[in-house]
């Protein structure tokens, strides 16, 4: 085919975009789907052991027990914190998260809508800062790839029962869930190594400074005035931090979850998949925003990430301090080998 | 209808673990998984008191609460039962399950579960009763064959009962009732060498006069 | 979208088309039927199975598949099993609700027997250690080398130089054929397990009233009014045995009483525990009888016209304040009060005791006192009363009874002269042939009489090893021991492991018959002249077996043998073929094919085994007992009508007379409360009519419907003649019984004929409470060999060393002279688990049992455990006081007292920190390993029967 049209891979990253999109909607609109299955009533036919277990239960201090039985927790009586697990899946992650992850759609929407795009008040200079080096955007990109795999395996192991079986039937959930859990484990143990490239490459230029606090102070603008942000605004120092701090966590669990060979009891996976659930469910709900405003959210934004460079206006505009910084280095439009993005295409195609 | 319960009777369990075995002879269980287990508290000390712990087939069971493919089911009689060609081998039953009945093979990547694996109450899986697919996968079927779980059928002091919950409980309530020392059937009470004996042994009468 | 069955629309849809019972109508219906299995544990009958099997075969049980009743071969309950057998293969067990003992229960081990029918880990074929590799041969090699070598040692040492350690895994008929073989060998060199579990309950209790064997039954304790068990761990030993046990406790409120140094499971269960110091049982015993005297709780009329020798005990319990007994025992007075005032208030009430009591140097005391304690409160002879001793092994009382003993032949007929000519009779062999087989030689006498190894005591197991290790100079017999032949038989049961392995290592011959290599096959250093030869287990062959009560089942083969093994009588023809007397040894039994017929041994034992009343348990009754268990009772054990109606299940021995006679068999020995025609009896008139002038039979006491109401001697053709009842005999029995007594009689007659007159063969005389010619003839106590109590040496010091005991010199008081407490403070003590049997080779290769107790440990309490800067779970060494040690696993438990420390003794395969399981052929090494507890247990054996004393030593504990 020799070199690429540029029209050509514009409709390629749109097609990708847009698909992008659907997925994601699919499975965040998912859980506000009501429970479709419902369980078999209990059988109020009194079970003879009840009293008996419930005394057991009902002790303070779960006695020390023995057993000849070797085996994860096989010492353990009776697990009553299995009950206040099944509690938070059940009745607060499942449901809070849907109600969290789709309520973060629905303000999306609603921000779009009444806000809109957020345009290059100027318009495009055609003059280009470079932003991120190769580096850092193939470090970004592992990162939402792995985060996207394992985001959506995740979610459809979270809610799948109630949203796919319906439609798949249980065999063919079965299949799916197999394969997203097995898809989760196994690329599970790559995401600490997206987290360190993220913090190896994008530590510079995420500490906090006054500035940050201002520009927070002023919601980043949108309450009015123009906030004043560095290389990096407070959004996306939060982000960062975030990233990192979600990401240590499930890291951590997730390991935890993965490898259920060394004998950690049922506490302890409790545990990791609380702050598992926790972490996921909010780190995903922070990366609906992050590709919001990344992508249809911000005009001029995206080509950052996949150029590497910024307009100058649009760096003006969000990035001012950095701007000038940049200026006054000399680095503004020296961009090696590189076509300013303006002339390849409407303004509507960087914004997917 | 029926509905089918375990109790163990911990005044007369002794840990011999012949339900344990019983299980895995029935079921060719392999090494490592077992359906059942006796745990015992206090080992070695007065209130030392043993019970045989396997699925207990809840009424609302926690394992298919949570279970994220919805691979339980309830049975007629109520026994609960799963079909491992759904299960994913997650675990989240096991977190679940306040007696620590599911189990998993080691099967996979990084030691990764196979598919649950727990006590059937002896009533085999989805598959056609009595099948080979359906020993291999689950064991066998007693409850088609109008038996009992074979732990309870062979527990050597008939602690393990199994069977309708109503009879269960008539065949509980009968013992306590003969043993008349009230519904000490975990038995943190049972008085202890100070304790004495029971009240009824007539240890208050003069000895001789109990002679025949 | 709930998950179903998956063709459950198809199967209901066939159920009701074809007519039969669905599963839900099937509950439904037999509602009743539930809750009956459930409640076996009272009504058996398991009515529901059998129903839910005639209604519903299931799509399992297809064609082809056959039940086999068979009987489980752990332990001495005699638990019923129904072996489901597809096409040869065993693929199914279920649970015989119908049988009088078990009722389908079963514990761990019995629950796991089918995994016999896989025998992974089995000794496949014959094999020879040969230059320290194993190799394997053929059967006809293999009993060619082994025969050669044997026949070679006879030649240069005479017959006593090989040594025939025989097992009770055998069943009746393989037992017996196995003492036979024996004796027609030419060697008292020949003994089994008995005499290391329970030959001073059998040597106390036969020298106190008779019979040395458990009185009642399992189930007759039904019917205790209270329970005592001491030194014995029924919960983990006879698990089925606390079906009975609660079933007395619950419904007839009986309190259980535990006496034990261990805070075992079946203490866990009782009313009232009482710890002693390991081996004080006398003192406890005589303490509890201290307060029943003092009171006046014993029971006069009793002891007035059936027991002997109570004077003298009084005066030794006397002895025995409370203040003494808790010095000694370490058990306060309230407790030993409060155990005797249950004893005497709830009357009857029975008395258990397993190895505890039986494992010391005074074993034979410790079970005579037992006795003296029932007998004092007249618990004998009653139903719910009773010795109830529970035996070890499926057939330890079969084989005990059977005599493959060094000190009796079949049927506790001793070695004298008249036994081996009342034997050689019943074997249709020349006497003198028979006394041409033995040894010619005389090392032992007896006053200026000398006596012939043919008539004195063989070389107990226990002391195989001193027989090889000692000078030849010391033994009463030709030669050292030079050939072992150790025919299912573990050693790690043993004590003194250095000194075993090094006999072994010494012998010229070292053959084992066994399903398993045993650890006989890896704890020498040998690297030639080992043989292994592959058994086959009891569900690979039939026969009968005695169970702990005296009752004789029919055990139906299950498979055929796997691998190359062999069933051990079909071994011991063709080995008797390669040493020269098969011809005498199967003379009057058929054999094809090189198999003995089971069913023509057991007739042949029928023949001679009149002592104890074997003599009735044809095959053909016993077969048609084991086809309708299901109607005998579960407490009365007696069947109520059906094919055996009036029977008690098994024919508990005695089973008098003939077959043809129809004896029911002795549920309860001693019972005067019945007729010997049906199962009552007396105290046996077994030690003489009198002793000082004063009358040793019974006293205004008889058996119901007894023509001579009061006590008589035993039955001879003599005494039949006084009493006139000689004309009662047939001709025939006339001519047989002439000059003979109910022991010699083989017709039977003078045995029929006391029957009918409702008198019992043996007389009817009173127990004895002093065995005069024993070493102590009233019980008493004293200090183990290796005490931790030196204060008390002086006082209760242990016996003289005597300088031939069974052939051997046996040390006592030297011994104990020097004082091992300082660097050994701590006791030692052993006892069983529930998952493993005996030295566990089988039962550790049996995976589903393998993995319940997949490490050696040893018990220690916090105390000691702190001393000696142990943590739970860690590996430590325990020294015996004879310096060897094992390297096992600490648990930190207070089940144990301080100062004791507790092992368990199934386990084998390490030696003194080494693991030695490349040592096994390959394939046939047991899933776990372990080190044995009694390589670190030391010398010391018991003053009558040369029982181990494993039940108290000393030992120090360090970090691994």
């Amino acid at each position: 085919m020799g070199k690429k049209s540029p029209e050509a891979a514009g409709r390629r990253r749109r097609m990708m975009y847009r698909a992008l999109a659907l997925m994601l909607a699919a499975v965040l609109l998912l859980p506000l789907v009501p429970y479709a299955v419902a369980y078999v009533g209990g059988i109020t036919n009194p079970n003879p052991g009840a009293d008996l277990w419930r005394q057991v239960r009902q002790r303070e201090t779960p006695p020390e027990v023995r057993t000849q039985v070797r085996g994860v927790d096989t010492g353990v009586l009776i697990n009553a914190r299995g009950e206040s697990w099944r509690q938070f899946r059940m009745e607060q992650l499942i449901p809070w998260s849907g109600w969290f992850l789709g309520g973060m759609l629905v303000a999306i929407a609603l921000f779009y809508l009444l806000r809109g795009r957020i345009r290059i008040d100027k318009g495009r200079s055609g003059i280009l800062v470079q932003r991120f080096t190769v580096n850092q955007r193939l470090a970004h990109w592992f990162m939402a790839v792995v985060f996207t795999i394992l985001g959506l395996t995740g979610l459809v192991l979270l809610y799948g029962r109630f949203v796919l079986i319906p439609l798949l039937g249980p065999e063919g959930f079965s299949v799916t869930a197999a394969a997203c859990k097995e898809i989760h484990n196994l690329f599970g143990p790559i995401f600490p190594l997206a987290v360190l490239l993220i913090l190896f490459y994008f530590v510079r230029g995420n500490g906090f400074r006054g500035v940050d606090f201002k520009w927070l102070a002023k919601g980043g603008g949108l309450l009015g005035g123009h906030a004043s942000a560095g290389h990096f605004n407070m959004g996306q120092k939060l982000w960062f931090w975030g990233t990192l701090l979600f990401g240590l966590s499930l890291v951590v669990s997730g390991l935890i979850l993965d490898f259920p060979v060394f004998g950690q009891g049922r506490p302890v996976m409790e545990w990791a998949h609380f702050s598992h659930g926790i972490a996921a469910v909010l780190f995903i709900g922070g990366a609906f925003a992050h590709s919001y405003i990344g992508t249809l959210g911000m005009e001029g934004a995206l080509e950052a990430m996949t150029h590497g460079t910024v307009d100058a206006n649009w760096a003006k505009e969000h990035h001012d301090l950095w701007y000038a910084q940049m200026e006054a280095e000399g680095k503004v439009g020296a961009v090696p080998g590189q076509e300013a993005p303006a002339s390849s295409g409407s303004p509507e195609t960087a914004g997917g | 209808m029926a509905r089918m319960k375990f109790l163990c009777d911990a005044e007369r369990c002794i840990e011999c673990n012949g339900c344990v075995t019983a299980c895995k002879n029935e079921h060719e269980v392999p090494w490592g998984v077992n359906r059942r287990r006796v745990v015992t508290i206090n080992d070695g000390e007065p209130g030392e008191r043993s019970m045989s712990v396997a699925c207990m087939h809840c009424s609302d069971a926690p394992c298919a609460a949570v279970c994220p493919v919805d691979c339980f089911y309830t049975t007629e009689d109520g026994v609960v039962l799963h079909d491992k060609d759904i299960c994913i081998g997650c675990g989240y039953c096991f977190y679940a399950c306040p007696f620590g009945a599911p189990q998993f093979p080691t099967a996979g990547a990084y030691g990764s579960r196979g598919a649950m694996d727990k006590c059937t109450f002896c009533g085999g899986g989805p598959e056609p009763d009595g099948s080979a697919e359906e020993f291999k996968k689950y064991g066998r079927n007693r409850l088609s064959e109008g038996r009992l779980p074979l732990c309870a059928e062979m527990c050597s002091t008939k602690a393990l009962l199994a069977g309708d919950g109503d009879k269960v409980s008539d065949i509980f309530r009968e013992r306590v009732t003969y043993r008349g020392i009230g519904t000490l059937a975990w038995g943190w009470g049972v008085a202890y060498g100070k304790g004495g004996v029971r009240q009824s042994s007539g240890l208050g009468g003069k000895a001789s006069s109990t002679k025949e | 979208m709930k998950l179903m069955k998956k063709t459950a629309g198809a199967a209901a849809t066939a159920a009701t088309a074809g007519g039969a019972i669905d599963r839900r109508t099937f509950l439904r219906r037999s509602g009743m039927g539930i809750g009956g299995a459930a409640l076996a544990g009272f009504l058996p009958g398991g009515t529901m199975m059998r129903r839910a099997a005639a209604a519903e075969p299931g799509a399992m049980a297809a064609a082809g598949v056959e039940t086999t009743r068979t009987i489980c071969t752990h332990c001495s309950v005699g638990c019923g099993i129904l072996a489901e057998v597809d096409n040869g293969v065993w693929t199914r067990q279920q649970p015989a609700f119908d049988h009088p003992f078990n009722a389908g229960a079963h514990c761990a081990k019995g629950a796991s027997v089918r995994e016999h029918g896989h025998g992974e880990r089995r000794l496949k074929y014959p094999m020879k250690l040969e230059g320290g590799k194993w190799k394997r041969i053929s059967w006809e090699d293999a009993l060619n080398e082994v025969g050669d070598q044997m026949l070679r040692i006879r030649e240069q040492s005479g017959p006593d130089s090989v040594y025939w350690l025989g097992s009770a895994k055998h069943n009746n008929e393989q037992a017996y054929l196995f003492r036979k073989f024996a004796a027609l060998w030419g060697t008292n060199n020949v003994d089994h397990q008995a005499r290391i579990c329970h030959s001073t309950t059998v040597a106390g209790v036969a020298n106190t009233w008779g019979y040395g064997a458990m009185t009642n039954s399992y189930n007759d304790i039904h019917n205790s009014k209270a329970i005592l068990i001491i030194g014995g761990n029924p919960t983990e030993a006879h698990p089925v045995s606390m079906l009975h046990v609660f079933h007395g406790k619950e419904r007839n409120n009986a309190p259980l009483i535990v006496i034990d140094p261990r805070f075992t499971r079946t203490a866990a269960h009782a009313d009232l525990f009482v710890r002693i110091r390991p081996g004080t049982d006398v003192p406890l015993v005589w303490g509890m009888l201290w307060h029943i005297f003092q009171n006046g709780w014993e029971d006069d009329a009793f002891i007035k016209q059936r027991v002997y020798g109570m004077d003298e005990i009084r005066k030794e319990v006397a002895k025995w304040a409370p203040a003494e007994v808790e010095r000694v025992t370490g058990a306060p007075e309230e407790m030993v009060y409060r155990a005797a005032k249950i004893m005497a208030d709830n009357r009857p009430g029975t008395f258990i005791w397993c190895m505890g009591g039986t494992q010391h140097t005074i074993g034979n005391n410790n079970t005579r006192a037992y006795c003296v304690f029932q007998l004092a409160l007249g618990n004998m002879g009653v139903s719910g009363g009773g010795t109830n001793i529970f035996r070890g092994h499926d057939n330890v009382q079969g084989a005990t009874d059977l005599g493959v003993l060094s000190h009796t032949l079949p049927g506790y007929y001793g070695l004298a002269e008249g036994s081996w000519k009342h034997w050689a009779r019943v074997w249709d062999v020349d006497h003198e042939w028979l006394a041409g087989r033995f040894d010619q030689g005389s090392y032992e006498s007896q006053g200026d009489k000398q006596l012939k190894p043919m008539n004195t005591n063989g070389i107990p197991v226990s002391r195989w090893i001193d027989g090889v290790l000692e000078d030849k100079a010391n033994i009463a017999q030709k030669d050292n021991v030079r050939a072992m032949v150790f025919w299912g038989h573990a050693p790690n049961s043993q004590t003194r492991g250095e000194e075993m392995k090094r006999a072994m290592e010494k012998l010229d011959l070292l053959v084992v018959v066994d399903p398993y290599p045993t650890v006989t096959a890896v704890m020498h250093d040998r690297t030639d002249g080992v043989y292994l030869l592959p058994a086959c287990t009891q569900f690979e062959t039939y026969g009968s077996v005695t169970a702990s009560n005296r009752s004789l089942q029919w055990r139906d083969r299950v498979i055929p043998p796997l691998f190359e093994s062999l069933p051990d009588h079909t071994i011991m023809y063709r080995m008797a073929n390669k040493l020269g007397f098969a011809e005498q040894l199967f003379k009057h039994i058929q054999v094809n094919n090189d198999e003995p017929l089971i069913e023509d041994i057991t007739r042949e034992f029928n023949k001679g085994m009149w002592t104890i009343g074997y003599t009735g348990q044809s095959p053909e009754r016993m077969k048609k007992q084991q086809q309708n268990w299901g109607t005998f009772d579960f407490t009365t054990l007696k069947a109520e009508g059906g094919p055996c109606d009036g029977e008690h299940y098994g024919l508990p021995w005695p089973c008098w007379g003939t077959a043809e006679m129809g004896h029911p068999g002795t549920p309860n020995l001693y019972d005067t409360s019945k007729p010997v025609a049906e199962g009552g009896l007396t105290f046996r008139a077994r030690f003489g009519v009198e002793r000082d002038g004063v009358s040793l039979l019974a006293d205004g006491s008889w058996s119901e419907g007894s023509e001579i109401r009061d006590g008589y001697p035993e039955f001879t053709a003599d005494l039949l003649q006084k009493l006139g009842w000689c004309d009662d005999l047939s001709a025939e029995e006339k001519a047989a019984a002439e000059g003979k007594n109910w022991k010699t009689d083989l017709s039977g007659g003078i045995q029929r004929v006391a029957i009918k007159h409702g008198c019992a063969p043996f007389g009817n005389a009173k127990a004895r409470c002093v065995v005069w010619n024993f070493p102590d003839p009233v019980p008493i106590h004293r200090e183990p060999l290796y005490t931790p109590r030196r204060d008390l040496v002086e006082q209760y010091p242990t016996y003289e060393d005597r300088k031939l005991f069974y052939r051997l010199p046996t040390r006592y008081q030297s011994v104990q002279a020097k004082d091992y407490s300082r660097d050994y403070p701590l006791i030692m003590t052993s006892g069983r688990l529930v998952e493993y049997e005996g030295g566990g080779d089988e039962t550790r290769s049996n995976p589903w049992l393998a993995e319940l107790q997949q490490e050696m440990f040893v018990e220690i309490n916090p105390k000691d455990a702190n001393d000696a800067g142990v943590r739970d779970g860690q590996d430590i060494w325990v020294e015996g006081a004879e310096g060897a040690k094992v390297k096992v696993k600490a648990l930190v438990t207070r089940r144990v007292a301080a100062g004791v420390v507790f092992m368990p003794f199934h386990f084998g395969g390490h030696f003194e920190g080494k693991d030695l399981r490349d040592k096994y052929p390959e394939g046939a090494d047991p899933y776990v390993l372990g080190e044995a507890c009694n390589t670190a247990f030391t010398y010391g054996y018991d003053s009558v029967t040369q029982m181990q004393e494993t039940k108290v030593s000393l030992c120090r504990v360090y970090k691994a």
